[in-house]
């Protein structure tokens, strides 16, 4: 399996004590993710709606790719990419 | 001492006192950057915490010292399909080891093992009037469970926008209970549709709920089986917080000018106060000029005596008295808006 990087945003990483960045294994998007949410299981509520998928403001970029329109099984990493979770900058107070 | 937890849009904070509780240390910064939605202590003294993002969603905190907190193992939540979202965690209560959370999309869950893990109360949350539900401006929100002390089997909860339910069967059935309360929702059906924004309930006689009404004061002495208005003295019916001093019974609230306003009547910081279960009101010391609203969390009552009685606004400020309203001081911060404010006087 590749070995990838994720990079997370601080309002997580300091509720939930989770490293700015962190190494997960994947062959896939959601192999990475399921690896992710399997070794810090407080996360997946914040990332995923009812629904399943991605909370309407959170953004999942592979290297330099929004990944809102792939489908996470299919898009496939490789050693060394990088997957950044961020907000949507959505305006507000 | 006292603790005293502020819940902002923008984190919490806590402050502490002596037993006099005129002057406020601020001692520390919780879940910076995190909406604090509702902050309770359980039974077995440990505290719960509502927090939130419009972005991360919302989950449910717990701690032993109101410092080191940790999320809870499974958050309250709609099943995985769901067409509800839950934005947001409004209150905590408990019912001898079983504790409820009320939450928008209104939904009402409980514990049984201290807030690690939640589970919803179906009876409610598919309730056959479930389709008729209409979120008001403030949403679909569950903000207030009253539990019956002497009868565990007995619940009520309510609903902005749709109302009062009461259970006699510990939450397995739940039914409407708002005769007599003005609807606010146009051609409601099935005793809903009404706008409750605040409860207080008479531990010793659970019959006896105080209710902060979008369409005015209420009680009742029935359990909720019929309401009356009690607004003699208040110079707005319109509300949203109402607490209630268990020692003394007095009753606290701070009316506003209307849905549409939702200041303060005379433009200043003013709470009223009701020594005879909401016959009659009066003002409860004076405040400064003021134009700001406070809404259904942010105020709290301790259990000392006399009473300190506790209010944050919408515009940062905390206000609070050590003498049951007679007066009151204003902590020198200005904070984020306040959400809710819970007091928790601490065995020395």
């Amino acid at each position: 399996m590749a070995t990838v990087s994720v990079r997370m945003p601080s309002l997580l990483t300091s509720l939930l004590g989770i490293p700015k960045t962190v190494q997960v294994s994947g062959d896939s998007l959601q192999q990475a993710i399921e690896d992710l949410c399997g070794r810090w299981p407080s996360l997946a509520v914040h990332l995923f709606d009812e629904s399943g998928a991605f909370r309407e403001h959170v953004l999942c970029f592979v290297n330099d790719t929004n990944t809102r329109d792939v489908g996470a099984s299919e898009y496939f990493l490789g050693d060394g990419d990088v997957i950044t979770i961020l907000q949507a900058v959505s305006g507000g107070c | 001492m006292i603790n005293l937890v502020v819940g902002t849009i923008k984190g919490g904070f806590v402050f502490t006192s002596d037993a006099a509780r005129r002057e406020w240390k601020l001692v520390r910064e919780i879940f910076p950057g995190w909406t604090v939605t509702a902050v309770a202590r359980t039974p077995s003294g440990r505290y719960l915490a509502g927090t939130g993002s419009f972005v991360y969603g919302a989950t449910v905190q717990s701690s032993r010292d109101l410092e080191h907190w940790e999320q809870a193992a499974q958050s309250p939540a709609f099943p995985e399909g769901s067409d509800r979202r839950l934005d947001q965690i409004w209150c905590f209560n408990a019912s001898g080891d079983r504790i409820y959370s009320g939450v928008s999309e209104a939904g009402l869950f409980f514990s049984d093992d201290d807030g690690d893990h939640w589970s919803p109360v179906d009876g409610l949350n598919e309730h056959e009037t479930r389709s008729d539900w209409i979120p008001g401006f403030g949403g679909l929100c569950a903000h207030a469970v009253l539990v019956d002390r002497n009868n565990p089997e007995r619940l009520w909860c309510g609903i902005s926008a749709v109302g009062v339910f009461r259970s006699d069967d510990g939450g397995d059935t739940w039914t409407p209970k708002n005769e007599g309360v003005t609807p606010a929702v146009p051609d409601a059906l099935h005793g809903i549709g009404r706008c409750v924004h605040g409860l207080a309930i008479d531990p010793q006689n659970a019959n006896r709920i105080f209710r902060q009404d979008h369409m005015g004061m209420y009680r009742t002495l029935d359990g909720a089986d019929s309401w009356e208005k009690t607004e003699t003295g208040l110079p707005s019916g319109f509300g949203f917080p109402i607490r209630r001093d268990d020692r003394t019974g007095t009753l606290f609230v701070f009316p506003q000018e209307s849905g549409e306003y939702r200041m303060p009547p005379g433009r200043t910081f003013q709470v009223y106060r009701s020594r005879s279960d909401g016959d009659s009101w009066e003002p409860a010391g004076s405040g400064p000029a003021s134009y700001a609203g406070v809404l259904r969390g942010a105020m709290a009552v301790d259990s000392l005596a006399p009473c300190g009685v506790y209010v944050g606004t919408t515009s940062g400020t905390v206000h609070i008295s050590p003498d049951a309203g007679d007066s009151w001081i204003i902590l020198p911060f200005t904070l984020p808006r306040v959400l809710c404010v819970e007091s928790f006087v601490e065995s020395p």
